[in-house]
This record gives C-alpha cells, sequence and structure tokens, in this order.
C-alpha cells in the first residue's frame, strides 16, 4: 500500500498537495495558466516515477519538479492577489476610512511585486496557505533558518514600502 | 532583540518580554496592519477535482490502462489461436470420410443420410463423406453389403474391381480377394467392370472369379442369404465357400489334398459351425476336423 504507484495513494497526494504547487508556482511567476501547467507536468513526472519515489519524499520532488519547470524560460508577472470579503459587521464604514483601507491594499499589491521572489513566496505561502515555516524549508530545500531569514527581511521590506519610509 | 524577530513575532514565537518590547516600538503598528491584512490574502481559483481529472484523462490515463490491458490482450491471442485451430479442424474432421467396418463374424447395419440402409457382411469396410453426401452419394465398399437405397440422385459403390450406379433400388455387393459379384433385388442396377457396363434388373446377378465373367443362377429371394445368417452359394469354387466360412466364424480353414476349384452348390449357416462344416463337406465328399480355432478339410481318403 506503501506506493505512489497505487492510485489510491496517488490520489491522496493529488488533493493534499495540488493546490500549493499551483500556488508557489504562482507567487513565482504570477502567471495563471503556467502554474496549472506546472501541477500537471509534476504530476505526470510523479506518476511516470512512482516506484521511485516513496510516499514520503512525493512532496518535495513535487516541488523540485515544478522549480526545474520553468528555469530560466519564463518571465515573472504581477502576481495578482484578491482578498477575502471583510467578515466585520459594521460595514457602515466611513468613506474615509475604505479609500484608506483600498490604498492600503494597493500599496502591499505593489510592495509584494517588488520583493525578491523567495521572500515573496516564503511571505505568501505562510500568509495565504498557512504554510508553517518547516514545510516551506522543505518545498524549498533549505534551513528553516534561512525561510525564518526570509519572513523576516519580507516583513521588514513591506513595512518600509508601504510606510514609505 | 533576537535574529529575524519579526518572524519569530509573525509565528508567535517571541517570549514575554521581547514581545513587551516589540509592541512598544513605533513600526509596530505597521506591522500588526501587515499581519492583518495580508491574513485575508487570497490566490487565484484552483480547482482540485478538476485538475486531477485532467491529469487523469489527458495525461496519465494511457499509461497505467496499458499495463491493465496486458494480460487481456495475452488472452485473446490464445483465444485466436485456439479458435482458429478449432476451426481448422472442424473443417478438417468434417470433410474426412466416415467409415464403419464390421469385424469378423459379425454384421453392422449402418444409416447414410439419405435414409439408405447398408447391411455390411462380416469382415467388411464402408467409407464415406458425410458432409458431401448431398452431392455425391458415393460409398467406398472392400468386403460384401447389401444395399437398400432411398430414391434419389445417383447413388455409387466403387470398389477395386468395378463400380455399381443405382437411382433407388436393393441390392447386394460383395467384393473379395479375386471374387465380385453383384446381385439386384429390386430396380434396376449398373456395373462398371473393365469400363464395360452392365444393366442388372431384378432378379439377377453379375458375377467375376479371378478376373471371369461368370454366368449365374437368377437368385429367387428378395435380400441376400446372408442378411438371415446364412450363406449361400451358386457354384462357387470351394476356395471361396472356405474364405467365407472364415470370415463368418473368425476361424482359420485349412485343406489337405481338397481341390479347391470344385464348384458348390449349397447353404451354410452363420450361427451354427457344426452344421455348417457338415453343409460343405457331405455334399463335397470331403471330410473335417475342428480343433478350437482351426478347421481341417481333407479328402476322404485321410492322410495322417
Amino acid at each position: 500500500m506503501n506506493n505512489v504507484c497505487e492510485e489510491q495513494v496517488f490520489s491522496t497526494i493529488f488533493k493534499a498537495n495540488s493546490k500549493t504547487v499551483f500556488n508557489y508556482i504562482y507567487y513565482k511567476f504570477g502567471n495563471e495558466e503556467k502554474s496549472h501547467d506546472a501541477v500537471q507536468e509534476a504530476f505526470v513526472k510523479l506518476w511516470e516515477n512512482c516506484a521511485k519515489v516513496t510516499p514520503e519524499k512525493a512532496k518535495s520532488y513535487l516541488y523540485t519538479v515544478a522549480n526545474n519547470l520553468y528555469l530560466n524560460v519564463i518571465k515573472a508577472e504581477k502576481v495578482r492577489l484578491k482578498y477575502a470579503e471583510p467578515t466585520y459587521k459594521h460595514s457602515n464604514e466611513s468613506p474615509e476610512f475604505l479609500l484608506e483601507e483600498k490604498e492600503y491594499k494597493e500599496k502591499l499589491d505593489k510592495a509584494l511585486n517588488d520583493l525578491p521572489e523567495n521572500q515573496r513566496i516564503t511571505f505568501l505561502l505562510n500568509r495565504i496557505d498557512g504554510k508553517k515555516y518547516a514545510e516551506i524549508a522543505e518545498m524549498e530545500g533549505v534551513s528553516i533558518k534561512a525561510i525564518e531569514k526570509r519572513m523576516h527581511l519580507a516583513l521588514k521590506t513591506l513595512r518600509e514600502q508601504i510606510d514609505g519610509i | 532583540m533576537q535574529e529575524n524577530y519579526l518572524a519569530k513575532w509573525l509565528n508567535g514565537e517571541l517570549s514575554g518580554e521581547e514581545l513587551t518590547e516589540f509592541k512598544k516600538s513605533d513600526a509596530y503598528a505597521s506591522y500588526q496592519k501587515l499581519k492583518d491584512v495580508s491574513a485575508k490574502l487570497k490566490a487565484p481559483e484552483f480547482d482540485v477535482d478538476q485538475a486531477f481529472e485532467q491529469l487523469k484523462e489527458e495525461r496519465i490515463g494511457n499509461a497505467p490502462k496499458v499495463i491493465a490491458l496486458n494480460p487481456f490482450k495475452k488472452f485473446l491471442r490464445i483465444a485466436a489461436v485456439i479458435a482458429v485451430l478449432l476451426t481448422g479442424s472442424y473443417f478438417y474432421v468434417s470433410t474426412l470420410d466416415k467409415s464403419v467396418t464390421a469385424q469378423l463374424a459379425e454384421h453392422s447395419e449402418v444409416i447414410l443420410p439419405d435414409n439408405s440402409e447398408i447391411i455390411l457382411n462380416a469382415g467388411s469396410k464402408i467409407s464415406f463423406s458425410e458432409k458431401n453426401w448431398n452431392e455425391k452419394r458415393n460409398v467406398t465398399l472392400n468386403g460384401e453389403a447389401f444395399f437398400k437405397v432411398a430414391k434419389g440422385k445417383r447413388f455409387t459403390v466403387s470398389t477395386d474391381q468395378g463400380t455399381v450406379a443405382v437411382l433407388g433400388t436393393q441390392f447386394n455387393v460383395e467384393n473379395r480377394d479375386g471374387f465380385f459379384e453383384v446381385t439386384c433385388y429390386e430396380g434396376l442396377v449398373s456395373v462398371t467392370y473393365n469400363n464395360a457396363e452392365t444393366k442388372l434388373p431384378a432378379g439377377t446377378s453379375f458375377l467375376v472369379i479371378n478376373g471371369k465373367i461368370m454366368n449365374t443362377a437368377r437368385p429367387d429371394a428378395l435380400q441376400p442369404s446372408w442378411v438371415n445368417n446364412e450363406s449361400s452359394f451358386d457354384r462357387i469354387p470351394l476356395e471361396y465357400v472356405f474364405a467365407e466360412l472364415e470370415r463368418q466364424y473368425n476361424i482359420e480353414v485349412n485343406s489337405q489334398n481338397v481341390d479347391k476349384s470344385l464348384l458348390f452348390t449349397g447353404t451354410f449357416s452363420n450361427t451354427d459351425l457344426n452344421m455348417a462344416l457338415k453343409s460343405i463337406s457331405t455334399p463335397s465328399h470331403i471330410n473335417y476336423k475342428l480343433e478350437g480355432d482351426n478347421v481341417l478339410f481333407y479328402a476322404e481318403k485321410a492322410p495322417q
């Protein structure tokens, strides 16, 4: 049963990881189409090599394949992210407040796009996908400390950009 | 403040002391806002199920299926070979001639596909093609048989000595070593012997002994006597009478000082050997001795 070639195992791995592989490539290049392709390519490769890759290694295998796929091939585009609808009730916010919010988001968008690729990936994987530093470290194939460094720098840079320091 | 304290703070790993210190800093409010707003960020839509379907259909759908199909293909191959062999052997077997044999001292009855009847006398064999029967009614005979042929197309009996052709009638053909006799009991029979055709109306016989066509008496019965377990002879050399005796009883007949070309006219029983031996020896003025399966005929002046 502990074999990626088993359809059950493969399907479980796909359901658990495909969305993150997609996001990962999207945070990197800002291209949705390429992100979809990356998911397909990465999992096809995994299936073709299912006998050689253990289920434990499958995750980092996927990110390695997805990463290598677009080395030097595509130009990064702007990453466009949406925001979850505000859940707080007081929708009778003042126009000034709403405008301020809008301006803040625009600043954040720009700041995110200006971030170095690896800082943006780390920041967004944590903030959007809720990935722990250890998980991100595994995906990127670096130490947890390196991820903490990226995160620290990402926060610092974003704040400076937004606050106009 | 420790290294990468912003990352630690975001992950809730700062100690109480550090957190208090951080909260006092000017930048804290900005970081808090960044933390709150970024928590509401959303990535583009991604449909996991749809992506999985696409993967299965377009990309990996073929690979595992090919493997799964392999044993079935192998099975199909074997099945095809078996089917070809079965069909082939069916056609081969069905074109083979069917043959029926009557062993020594027994009779056999054969019903042909058109309900014609053949009764085989002892030590006789016929063969015919069941499949082509409707196209060609032909029987190959070795030995002696009585035919009751159903009306229809030309019916032929092939022997190594001559061919007998009829349309529908009852007749007897005896084809033994050096002895060929056809007797017609009903209708009309045509006998081809040495490329000469002879028509036999009911109640006549055609007899060839050692290549010589003989005159025969008209049979008065409706069917050959052997069908009723008697062997009848009308001026037939003793040699052939002995041969018939051997076949009817599955015995070995020898003779000493007996002229086997003497003509014999008479009948012997096919069921009672002692009676049969008397029937042959008395009119021929010879004696016999029976020992097990051996019979010796000898002249009156008995040898030692």
